[in-house]
């Protein structure tokens, strides 16, 4: 037998208990961990825990200065969540790119994070946002919770600093500034239903013919969901004239590190970059927002 | 691979069903073969085709993703369940006229997700009904009168109301 | 006294007969389908692309609670099957591509069946593999099949004119190798087959096959059973495309499991094993010079083709035949001489697929005539144009075009396009990242079967029962195109009845009478006039029997609306039932019961391969307008204007619903579809690494149809099924030339690929902001 027990918590301290006192398989949508069990990559643990009754982690609450979303949010509640598209438009907008109608419906934004893929869709705005991660676990009787950024939460291919108990509960950012504008670019030949060659995003608040705080994301290039530090300082360091936006450009493609596969290879994945950075960039500064 | 069983109730297409599930069983096998309802297609078991799709308290999943015991205390509607009781409906009957069925195996899942979509969004446009049925592989039909089956639809309860 | 007028259903939007219980989930398919005691059975297939193989231990598998059966090659006849029978059902001493069936089993669950697949131990020996068919005819190249040493189980010419005469003619000569790669079915439903025994080893097979009759004969010796023995049930498919025109291993090895479970067994693929095991199109490497005067008239094409045959022989290796078609007669060619080398590799095998070779040839050829225009300072039309043949016409290979809307096809697209116009704007006129261009090809194929057995019959048994309700048992097979409505529609025409009059029954072999099978877009011609026929002795024998029972004239009879009625004026004279009724009901007794083989008029090639093969020949033009990200490589096509000659139109949405669905998948094959085998083995087998056109991706799509009434034509039909998927890769490669100034002469035109010749090429045409 491999799955010998099912667990279906109510709460987040039912969950947490549950992580601390057994060998866990935990679920939401499902639409990663389905196909990744069926073909083996991955193995049922003893117990099989459905998270999807924990309704406490689901939604989305903005305060005036900051969102939180629940990890059981769909991408659907994400893509038609009205507040958010004047909070941080950049989120609804990469739902708008992820998978499927169906696929939108199941799948979570805390499944999509832990997934840790390098493609991972919507982790690339959450980067943008500066988005953090709250993890919560039953330690010494009590809920205990800490948060990472979420740019230090990838450590490689599938993998991130989550504990063994440790439940992922809450993404958290503050709301961009007066001036914030934020782009997102997948490269495809649909509008969604394509699993990342290469995604691109760029943000930060406007100053005078630039940008400054620029966040800068690449995705399926790198071994984690990365952020282009040398990108972003040098869009940082004045303002984009079209010749700086072409070095800019040259400068993402060096900072990715992306592999041959049988979707592209690392040369095609880095002229996409690069057409894609400054695109953007050009967008960005052609555009009042 | 094998696992304990778990017994779970819901109700489908409108009836109560208590059902012994296996915890590892996606949902679309819970309905072939848990408890025969055909209708549903294994098209790849992968979620990236969209044959199994079905509405779970009203909304479009594939099947072949869900885990079985999940469909614990929730609606569960399925090809089966959508006729009404003068036959066909709406977009039943519209699929046929318009000749969006070819070998037919798309079909369920096209129709249940075109129920989800004109349920959601009762304007939709022929643009976003593309987007909406992306996530349907269709090989026959080249999709073009399937779009207008849906679109038909919504013109149809237009008129009704 | 009731008045009925005259009407037609040829033409008309008539929806299809099955279309209803495909929407409520009622239709059954084979795979929901379950019979009492069913097992499930499951193929181990090999993970070596050649081998020999040492052992296979099957003691761990067949001791495993729930396992009724494990077969190995030992356990069976051993009998090669397919259309080269080279391909033993289970192999025993050799592995030769990763598809190979090394063992197979029968238990209670997949579960347990999967588990009994694991514990099958197998030793190999491995050999040297080649995976292309250069390296496979080196000398001294591993030896795939002992049978032939030198890796060539076919090769064959074909020639018409002087090849000398045609270059010493031409004032210009052009010469490419264009390479054509593998792409899958993607049926929606994937294979299988269900096989029961009963005790007096009658088999009873719910299959998926394409060619029933043929079938039963095929199968026989493998299997070991008389072919009488066998009876084939059909039930509803998930989409043909030619994939089950052969017969493949596991449908045998389904069958020898249920004869050694002594239960009913059901094999059905996984998606990814329907990727890696279903036969796929024909990859080909095709060598073409073409000559023409600089007049403008072509004098020659000399073409030689390769073919990867990969480790066993399918239908694939007959695809140059048909590619045979389109070199020697697709526009006028005086000259030509045509050779083909078909080569064993240890890559997959290749089958049959909707235009069976006929996209590889027509991208090749059409990509040359367009590159011949630009050469000559013509235009793609007027060239076209020049040399497209016309009705009355017999090309050197034989075919007779008795009809014909070749030139009607290629203007009513080009004026409906604004091609001529567009393609000259935007061959000088663009700058920018965004690209647009406009590209032409043609199509001839053919449109009334093809002999390539010496009969390419239907049958058809009609009869009509005390109240008029018509049963048409027809050996045609539907595959989801609408075959069986078309066949009503030609019935409830000739009798005068509606649609719901008619039932057509085409699913059991023990009911209805031989067919060939469905392909070569045969099915519409072939069986709509089997049945057309069957009706018109019914129609007969209804206006005579009205005739002498009313004592008048069965000339001036004629049947609407379900009545027997004056032809003048409408007027009834009985109701149909009601005449059947009182013919059956009396001394003289007779039912109504009619039946009809028919035979197209058309003849098998002979020994040059030269003959009318076809009883009709479908023509069609398509022009594409694509729009290409230079900086991206991303071709996306915005629009299609497609002018196809169907000799007539019987259901327009039927034939509309082929064209669509022809063009998706044409622009698939062009563009997004490519099934990666890389040292034999395949590397995408998913759709999310198998990119099909989805929804948002399709272009806008208009269509006119061209009715030629073709003679023999039931109501001046011709076949439709694959010709428009057969031109289009054609058209969008001339589009992206138009865009871009470079030819391809590779598929798929993936955005990596498109965007490497754009930076290798850097056509000073090209200036980017």
């Amino acid at each position: 037998m491999t799955i010998q027990k099912y667990a279906v918590p109510r709460s987040i301290e039912e969950a947490t208990q549950l992580l601390a006192a057994e060998n866990i398989t935990m679920f939401a949508g499902g639409t990663d961990l389905m196909p990744q069990t069926k073909s083996g990559a991955r193995k049922f643990k003893t117990v099989l825990m459905n998270l999807n009754r924990v309704h406490d982690l689901r939604g989305i609450s903005l305060s005036k200065s900051e969102v939180r979303i629940g990890t059981l949010t769909t991408v659907t509640d994400i893509l038609h969540h009205y507040a958010l598209r004047t909070a941080a438009g950049i989120l609804p907008e990469v739902a708008n790119a992820f998978a499927s109608g169906q696929i939108r419906n199941a799948a979570t934004l805390g499944g999509n994070v832990c997934n840790a893929s390098p493609a991972g869709d919507m982790i690339i705005p959450l980067l943008l946002l500066d988005a953090e991660v709250e993890l919560t676990s039953w330690k010494n009787s009590a809920i205990s919770t800490r948060r990472i950024a979420l740019h230090e939460f990838f450590i490689g291919p599938g993998k991130t600093r989550l504990g063994a108990n440790e439940l992922l509960t809450f993404i958290h950012f503050r709301i961009p500034e007066e001036g914030f504008v934020a782009r997102f670019e997948k490269f495809g030949t649909r509008p969604a239903l394509d699993i990342s060659i290469v995604s691109v995003g760029i943000a930060g608040t406007r100053e005078h013919g630039g940008l400054r705080n620029a966040r800068v994301a690449f995705g399926a290039v790198a071994p984690i969901p990365m952020r282009g530090h040398a990108v972003e300082h040098a869009i940082d360091e004045g303002s984009l004239t079209a010749e700086r936006i072409k070095d800019i450009s040259r400068l993402a493609e060096q900072e990715i590190t992306p592999i041959d596969d049988i979707r592209a290879t690392a040369w095609y994945r880095k002229e996409i970059t690069r057409t894609y950075t400054e695109r953007m960039l050009h967008d960005i500064c052609a555009a009042r927002n | 691979m094998t696992s304990v069983q778990h017994e779970i109730n819901f109700t489908l297409n409108g009836k109560p069903v208590t059902v012994s599930v296996a915890l590892h069983w996606n949902a679309l096998t819970l309905l072939r073969e848990g408890l025969g309802l055909t209708g549903t297609k294994y098209g790849c078991g992968e979620g990236e085709c969209g044959a199994c799709t079905i509405l779970v308290d009203g909304v479009s999943v594939n099947s072949c993703l869900m885990f079985a015991v999940d469909c614990d205390g929730r609606e569960i509607t399925t090809i089966e369940g959508i006729a009404t009781e003068a036959g066909l409906n709406m977009l039943q009957g519209e699929f046929v006229k318009q000749w969006a069925v070819q070998c037919g195996f798309c079909s369920p899942g096209m129709i249940m997700q075109g129920m989800y979509l004109i349920k959601n969004n009762p304007r939709i446009s022929k643009d976003e009904i593309k987007r909406g049925i992306e996530g349907n592989l269709c090989r026959c039909t080249g999709y073009s009168k399937i779009i207008d089956a849906i679109a038909e639809t919504l013109h149809d309860e237009e008129v009704r109301s | 006294m009731s008045i009925f007028e005259k009407e037609t259903l040829i033409g008309k939007r008539i929806a299809k007969l099955d279309a209803p219980q495909k929407t409520t989930g009622e239709a059954r398919y084979l795979h929901d389908i379950t019979l009492p005691g069913m097992l499930v059975g499951r193929i181990l297939r090999t993970d070596r692309t050649h081998a020999r193989i040492v052992s296979i231990d099957t003691s761990a598998a067949k001791a495993l609670r729930g396992v009724h059966a494990v077969i190995t090659a030992a356990d069976t006849p051993n009998i090669p099957l397919g259309h080269g029978k080279d391909n033993p059902p289970l192999k025993g001493d050799k592995v030769r591509c990763i598809r190979d069936e090394i063992a197979a089993v029968a238990a209670e669950t997949e579960e347990i069946a999967e588990e009994a697949l694991k514990l099958i131990k197998v030793e190999y020996e491995d050999l040297p593999p080649v995976f292309t068919p250069a390296e496979a005819l080196k000398e001294g190249a591993p030896v795939i099949h002992d049978s032939h040493a030198d890796n060539i189980p076919f090769s064959f010419d074909y020639s018409h004119g002087d090849i000398a005469i045609g270059e010493a003619e031409s004032d210009i000569i052009v010469q490419d190798t264009f390479k054509l790669h593998f792409v899958t079915h993607c049926c929606m439903g994937v294979s299988g087959l269900i096989a029961s025994f009963d005790h007096d080893g009658n088999l009873t097979l719910h299959s998926q096959t394409q060619i029933p009759f043929l079938y039963k004969k095929d199968l026989s010796p493998v299997i070991d059973v008389a072919p009488e023995k066998i009876r084939v049930i059909q039930p509803p498919i998930g989409g043909g495309f030619g994939s089950k025109l052969d017969i493949y291993p596991f449908e045998p090895i389904c069958i020898f499991l249920a004869r050694a479970s002594r239960r009913p067994v059901k094999l059905i693929f996984s998606r990814e094993e329907e990727f890696i095991a279903s036969p796929t199109r024909q990859p080909v490497e095709l060598t073409i010079r073409t000559g023409v005067k600089n007049d403008g008239t072509l004098i020659f094409r000399e073409v030689h083709t390769l073919h990867d045959n990969g480790g066993y022989t399918s239908w694939g290796a007959t695809t140059p035949f048909v590619i045979m078609q389109t070199i020697s007669s697709l526009y006028r060619v005086p000259h030509c001489r045509y050779h083909t080398t078909v080569v064993y590799t240890n890559n997959p095998y290749s089958g049959s697929f909707r235009g069976y070779g006929n996209l590889q040839a027509t991208f090749a050829v059409e990509t040359h005539m367009d590159k011949l225009a630009e050469m000559l300072g013509k235009d793609p039309l007027s060239f076209r144009l020049q040399n497209a043949q016309q009705a009355g016409e017999t090309t050197p290979q034989g075919m007779h075009f008795k009809t014909c809307g070749f030139h009607d096809c290629l203007t009513t697209a080009a004026t409906q396009s604004s091609f001529v116009e567009k393609h000259e704007r935007y061959r000088t006129q663009q700058n920018g990242p965004i690209r647009l261009g406009v590209g032409i090809a043609s199509l001839l194929h053919v449109g009334g079967g093809a002999k390539i057995y010496r009969t390419d019959g239907c049958g058809t048994i009609l009869k009509i029962d005390d109240f008029g309700k018509v049963i048409v048992m027809t050996g045609s097979t539907d595959i989801g195109q609408g075959a069986e409505t078309v066949i009503a529609q030609f019935v409830a025409e000739e009798l005068g009845l509606p649609m719901s009059a008619i039932t057509v029954i085409n699913n059991d072999s023990e009911i209805t009478p031989w067919d060939v099978g469905v392909h070569a877009s045969r099915t519409t011609f072939i069986a709509g006039n089997s049945a057309k026929r069957a009706a018109y002795k019914a129609r007969q024998k209804l206006l005579m029997a009205a005739g002498e029972m009313y004592n008048l004239d069965p000339e001036t009879l004629d049947l609407r609306s379900r009545h027997i009625v004056h032809s003048e004026s409408g007027e009834s004279i009985v109701e149909i039932g009601k005449l059947i009724r009182s013919l059956h009901f009396r001394d003289k007794s007779e039912i109504v019961l009619t039946s009809e083989y028919y035979e197209p008029p058309s003849v098998m090639q002979d020994r040059g391969f030269k003959g009318d093969v076809s009883a009709s020949y479908a023509f069609g033009t398509q022009v594409v307008e694509v729009e290409v990200d230079i900086e991206t490589g991303i071709v996306r096509v915005l629009n299609v204007t497609a002018a196809h000659d169907v000799g007539r139109v019987i259901n327009r949405q039927g034939i509309e619903g082929q064209i669509e669905g022809g063009v998706a998948m044409g622009i698939g094959y062009a563009i997004t579809e490519h099934l990666i085998v890389e040292n034999g083995i395949v590397k995408n087998p998913c759709f999310r690494d198998y990119k099909l056109i989805t929804a948002p991706e399709i272009p806008k799509l208009d269509m006119t149809f061209i009715e030629t009434h073709d003679p023999e034509g039931p109501a001046g039909a011709k076949g439709i099924g694959e010709a428009p998927s057969i031109c289009i890769s054609a058209a969008i490669a001339n589009a992206v030339y138009n865009a871009t100034g470079i030819r391809f002469h590779e598929l798929p035109l993936s955005p990596e690929h498109v965007l490497r010749r754009l930076k290798s090429e850097r056509n000073e045409t090209l200036s980017t902001r």
